[in-house]
């Protein structure tokens, strides 16, 4: 299969409005003619199952939360990126698609990201007339504040709860949609697999998570709406129902996974605390701001940090990137935070952390200040580590926070199976190599309110479907499939827990395909996985049976598909013999030790395709060119 | 340095399903760190279980970091437990006695039944917030977000009750089942924005109703619901529901 | 939109109406207070107020009339609120507590239906002892009136009649102290948290004044057998 990403041609700044003037289009009285699945119902999915069901399909929405509004989205903090130009600090269009596309270190495609930047302003406006309460000046307009990777104020947030309130605002249309009657809901709900007939997405298989039924339902399309897969590495920022189930059961159908080893470690999490973490807790990264990085310049310094005297503290971001300081890059703060920590400077009881100080903040602009603007995130830190953070430095250290890579899609966001079409985190498009802070709300609500509604038309208004009763042989095997592995879930009847083979599989992949890889370790990680696959298969034990409620059993799937994600994840990590965004490896550096991209070489996005079903897992790589038509690739620097 | 093996005597409701009869069940726990969360002291408890062929207690979570709403555990006779202000996945064993009984129970409503142990069907919520916990606006339709100004102090109260993460802590602790907390803070929260403004009466009116209907019990001005109330929603959301609903029902 | 009288039916007008009707039996027990007071005022002032009340003729009527009717539709709200509160939860808690500030749930919150059921009680016991009770004929200034000055006060002669009223008037105190709080929460439609403390620290001090005032006259008139400084005679 090739992999044709459907660009429009033209200038950059056209290519939009000429797909939208070429699209096929569906009658507004033919709509309800249309069956579309939604999976998932995040930012992405929420929004793309309201617009479609106002536009007049019938749309099926499946989550596995209990209910819409808890799906992960919910907890984003910072904020999310518009090029408004509110402040009149000089922001445009093409500024925020400049910042995202050399944010994600030129491993993006351009039109996408560019179509980001231009849908990002009307985001905004739909989000306000939804009634989220972003956060005002006193005039009544709405204000801004700066993020990470920019030099302008772009940033719309509502308290340190950007995500909760744009996730209500997607969360209240769609129940709206439920009250019209356009949506059938379907909540504890676990897609299982993916429905190929006649090469087409069809349909999708379920199980029901209260009763344990699984089922057919069929569809003309299916959206993919289901988050990135930084569970891989057990300890994350992500909720612990975060998976990549829904995604790998796709890839194992034929889509293609696009850069897999493309993970985001934020700087901003809250340090573990000891081996029976079963989360890590996210601050934003918006506290970098006003926050200022420091570790002691001494090794195993164990002072209180108020007692460390200025002189003998290493601020280490502003000394090496004096322009940007504090507010660099995620992925170089990330990095920076384990040299520093390897280094054996790290603070508190593990000596995993660096300080995160807010003194200078508070005595220059007012405690009252910090209180307004990141009120609940200190009270949060507070809550977990017990220490009080307007006293003391916080304690920081980087974690697994966002996947850019993710199914592989082409303009229209349709995957390379006609009709399984990928949103939101799940798909791999605009962040390249690393996501910009205050771009995942942007781009997820960006796919389902702006993009999906005209390029799904595109799709239906221009295929002839036949009529699809779930009976089909592809519908058959599908569930037959489900139920097979769920069996052979239960009938390991081993001795290890699932959480156990999990935490397994996120310290190989922490250890050797985290914020820094080499080869050696990448090959080590690529035998250590499969090995452990094969442990899974041998000893697992999974609590209880398949026809009720039963955690554990979902856990099991989940763990299944993160030991095979992990590998194909080491595996591109391996091939890719170059740094680019946070894929950070260890021989290609420059002198000053920032990421040494390979243009030349590996300036494409990597999609695999899976091959085998039983046995050995191959993936066959595909190649799309990334084309630099209007951008000039430069090594980024922040100095 | 923290206390690492702390003791608990845990009574924990098991309930097969909706349609059995549930009973507690007693374990006893050691080597609980108090820098353990709550959730992380259950994690431990059913890896124990698991590894000696015993089912698992299940309960509902998602992000553990207090903004989904999904955890739902009353904490000796407390929804979500001691701590104020304080979901029970950000609750601590630092804010317990070391060999103290814990009594976990599911949150208690005829409007949530069972659904496994300690896990409760919550959708209730959601069919409260169909019947008009939203403002109309098609997509694509919104006008340009600056030209609808909103005072600060309207925008900031609107936040406090939108804040709400519709965990049903405030269900679960009143004497009388009533979801008037919940349905208060998003007719609020609408209703002080400019944009909610047009559907106001149509949209208290009905989550109202539904609130009935789905078998919540009255409010009785207890105020329990506030104080254990997660994100602390004021019973001012309370006040303001009525308040929309007889402009409602008294303005034609 | 929904009818008056559906209105009135729904959990937010079932709840004005407590607290309306709420309120009118708050300012009725006030001025009931202010009227027994007069027992210490001049000789038969307690017996022109009586009189003067009882010679209003059909308004009399007319109020005792709304009087009952407001009562018993508190009464029936309250009763009913109860009852579906039990269906509300078929499974009680094994362990309940309450979480404590700003929570206003206390023994007054959580027995309104004991104590309400009692007053209902009191309020027929106390009517058939004061209004249809045995009185002589006096003549004051020259008008016949009945002496109930000497049948309250007989009355109070009897330690478990006293025991019985100031067992009563302290559950009035929680009865009042919830319901004055929970009346005003309901009608004002306000309820920050630095206004509800305000509004419950009044409430409460009123359901003390009442409960207070009202216990008083009994205990005083059994202490001192009807005879103290403060009955003019």
């Amino acid at each position: 299969m090739s992999l044709a990403s459907n660009v429009p041609e033209g200038d950059l700044k056209e290519k939009w409005t000429k797909r939208l003037n070429d699209i096929n289009l569906v009658a507004p009285n033919n709509k309800r003619l249309y069956n579309v699945i939604v999976v998932g119902t995040g930012l992405a999915g929420a929004s793309a199952a309201a617009s479609l069901a106002e536009l007049g399909y019938n749309v099926q929405s499946f989550c596995i939360q209990d209910s819409a509004r808890r799906a992960h989205s919910i907890a984003a903090q910072g904020g999310i990126n518009a090029a408004k130009n509110y402040p009149n600090d000089g922001d445009t269009i093409w500024r925020l698609f400049y910042d995202t596309i050399k944010g994600g270190d030129y491993r993006s495609r351009e039109s996408n990201v560019y179509r980001l930047a231009e849908i990002s302003n009307e985001i905004i406006d739909q989000a306000v007339a939804q009634g989220v309460p972003f956060a005002r000046e006193y005039g009544g307009l709405l204000a801004n504040r700066s993020f990470g990777g920019a030099q302008v104020s772009r940033t719309f947030y509502a308290r340190g709860q950007t995500g909760q309130q744009l996730l209500l605002g997607a969360y209240q249309a769609f129940m709206k949609e439920i009250d019209s009657g356009k949506i059938d809901y379907y909540p504890r709900h676990e897609m299982l697999d993916l429905v190929v007939h006649n090469g087409k997405a069809r349909g999708i298989v379920t199980r029901d998570l209260v009763s344990g039924e699984i089922r057919r339902h069929t569809a003309d399309a299916v959206l993919l709406c289901t988050g990135g897969y930084g569970n891989a590495y057990y300890l994350s920022t992500n909720a612990k129902n975060s998976n990549v189930t829904a995604a790998w059961r796709c890839h194992k159908r034929g889509a293609y996974f696009a850069n897999p080893c493309y993970v985001q470690i934020h700087p901003t999490c809250i340090p573990q605390s000891g081996d029976y973490q079963s989360k890590l807790t996210l601050m934003s990264e918006s506290l970098r701001n006003d926050g200022r990085v420091w570790v002691p310049k001494d090794k195993n310094d164990e002072r209180h940090p108020n007692d460390i005297p200025e002189e003998e503290r290493d601020y280490y971001l502003e000394r090496k990137y004096p322009s940007f300081g504090n507010l660099v890059p995620r992925d170089v703060a990330s990095r920076n935070a384990k040299y520093v920590t390897d280094e054996g400077r790290g603070v508190g009881e593990t000596g995993k952390a660096v300080y995160l100080d807010f003194a200078d903040a508070i005595e220059r602009r007012g405690r009252d200040y910090i209180e307004e603007k990141y009120g609940n995130l200190f009270e949060m830190y507070h809550k977990i580590t017990d220490e009080n953070p307007y006293e003391r430095p916080m304690r920081i250290f980087p974690a697994v926070h966002y996947t850019m890579g993710g199914l592989w899609v082409d303009y229209n966001l349709m995957s390379n199976i006609p009709g399984l079409f990928v949103l939101g985190e799940a798909n791999f498009s605009d962040h390249g190599g690393n996501r910009l802070g205050a771009s995942a709300l942007m781009q997820g609500l960006a796919d389902g309110y702006f993009v999906i509604p005209y390029t799904l038309g595109d799709y239906l208004g221009g295929e002839d479907l036949d009529q699809v009763e779930g009976n089909e042989e592809a519908f058959e095997e599908a569930e037959n499939y489900a139920q097979e592995h769920i069996d052979k879930l239960l009938n390991v009847e081993g001795d290890k827990t699932v959480v156990e083979f999990h935490q397994e599989l996120g310290k190989i992949m922490w250890d050797k395909v985290g914020i820094s890889r080499d080869e050696e370790g990448l090959k080590e990680a690529i035998k250590e996985i499969q090995e452990l696959r094969d442990e899974f298969w041998e000893r697992v034990r999974v609590p209880g049976e398949s026809a009720n409620y039963n955690k554990y059993l979902e856990f099991a799937g989940r763990v299944a598909d993160f030991l095979e994600l992990g590998e194909l994840m080491a595996k591109d990590a391996l091939h890719r013999e170059e740094s680019a965004g946070c894929h950070f490896r260890e021989e290609y550096q420059t002198e000053e030790g920032e990421a040494l991209r390979n243009d030349e070489e590996f300036s494409y996005v990597a999609a695999f395709e899976y091959q085998g079903l039983n046995g050995e897992i191959q993936h066959e790589l595909h190649k799309e060119n990334l084309e630099f038509e209007f951008v000039e690739l430069k090594q980024r620097s922040y100095k | 340095m923290s206390n690492d093996n702390m003791q608990f005597d845990l009574k924990i409701w098991k309930q097969e399903d909706g349609d059995s009869q549930g009973a507690f069940q007693e374990y006893h726990m050691e080597g609980v760190s108090e820098d353990m969360s709550f959730l992380e002291m259950l994690d431990l408890l059913n890896e124990k279980l698991i590894k000696n062929g015993d089912e698992p207690v299940e309960f509902d979570y998602d992000c553990r970091e207090g903004i989904c709403g999904a955890c739902s555990l009353v904490v000796n006779g407390i929804a979500h437990g001691p701590k104020e202000e304080t979901p029970v996945c950000e609750l601590y064993m630092r804010e317990f006695e070391d060999g103290q009984e814990i009594v976990i129970e599911p949150w208690r409503a005829a409007a949530f039944p069972v659904i496994k142990d300690l896990v409760v069907d919550r959708s209730a919520f959601d069919r409260i917030m169909a019947a008009g916990g939203y403002i109309s606006t098609k997509t694509g339709s919104a006008p340009e977000a600056n030209t609808i100004a909103v005072d600060k102090e309207d925008a900031d109260k609107a936040f406090d009750y939108a804040t709400c993460i519709g965990c049903g802590a405030c269900v679960a602790a009143c004497p009388n089942s009533s979801a008037s907390l919940f349905t208060g803070a998003k007719i609020s929260h609408l209703s002080l924005l400019p944009q909610g403004k047009h559907e106001r009466k149509e949209r208290a009116v009905r989550m109202v109703e539904q609130m009935e209907k789905e078998g919540f019990g009255d409010c009785s001005n207890h105020a329990e619901c506030e104080a254990v109330c997660p994100v602390g929603i004021s019973i001012s959301a309370i006040a303001r529901m009525r308040k929309e609903y007889m402009r409602a029902v008294t303005e034609s | 939109m929904p009818s008056l009288v559906d209105a009135a039916r729904s959990q937010v007008g079932r709840k004005i109406l407590s607290g309306i009707t709420g309120i009118l039996l708050g300012i009725f027990i006030i001025f009931h207070l202010i009227g027994n007071l007069t027992l210490f005022g001049s000789e038969q002032a307690f017996n022109i107020y009586s009189h003067t009340l009882e010679s209003m003729g059909i308004f009399l009527y007319l109020f005792e009339i709304g009087l009952v009717l407001v009562f018993l539709v508190h009464a029936y709200i309250g009763v009913a609120i109860w009852l579906r509160k039990r269906k509300r939860r078929p499974v009680g808690y094994e362990k309940y507590s309450s979480m404590g500030d700003p929570s206003k749930q206390t023994f007054s919150s959580r027995s309104m239906i004991f104590t309400g059921i009692i007053l209902l009680i009191f309020t027929v016991t106390h009517v058939a002892t004061f209004k249809y009770g045995d009185t002589q004929m006096i003549t004051v200034d020259g008008t016949q009136m009945k002496d109930l000055k000497a049948l309250v006060i007989n009355t109070f002669q009897n330690p478990w009649y006293v025991i019985y009223y100031i067992v009563v008037m302290i559950l009035l105190g929680f009865h009042l102290r919830h319901g004055a709080w929970s009346a005003f929460t309901s009608l004002t439609m306000k309820g920050g948290t630095k206004t509800s403390a305000v509004v419950y620290t009044v409430g409460t001090i009123f359901a003390v004044l009442m409960a207070v005032g009202f216990l008083f006259i009994p205990l005083y008139i059994y202490a001192t057998g009807g005879t103290g400084a403060l009955i003019a005679s």
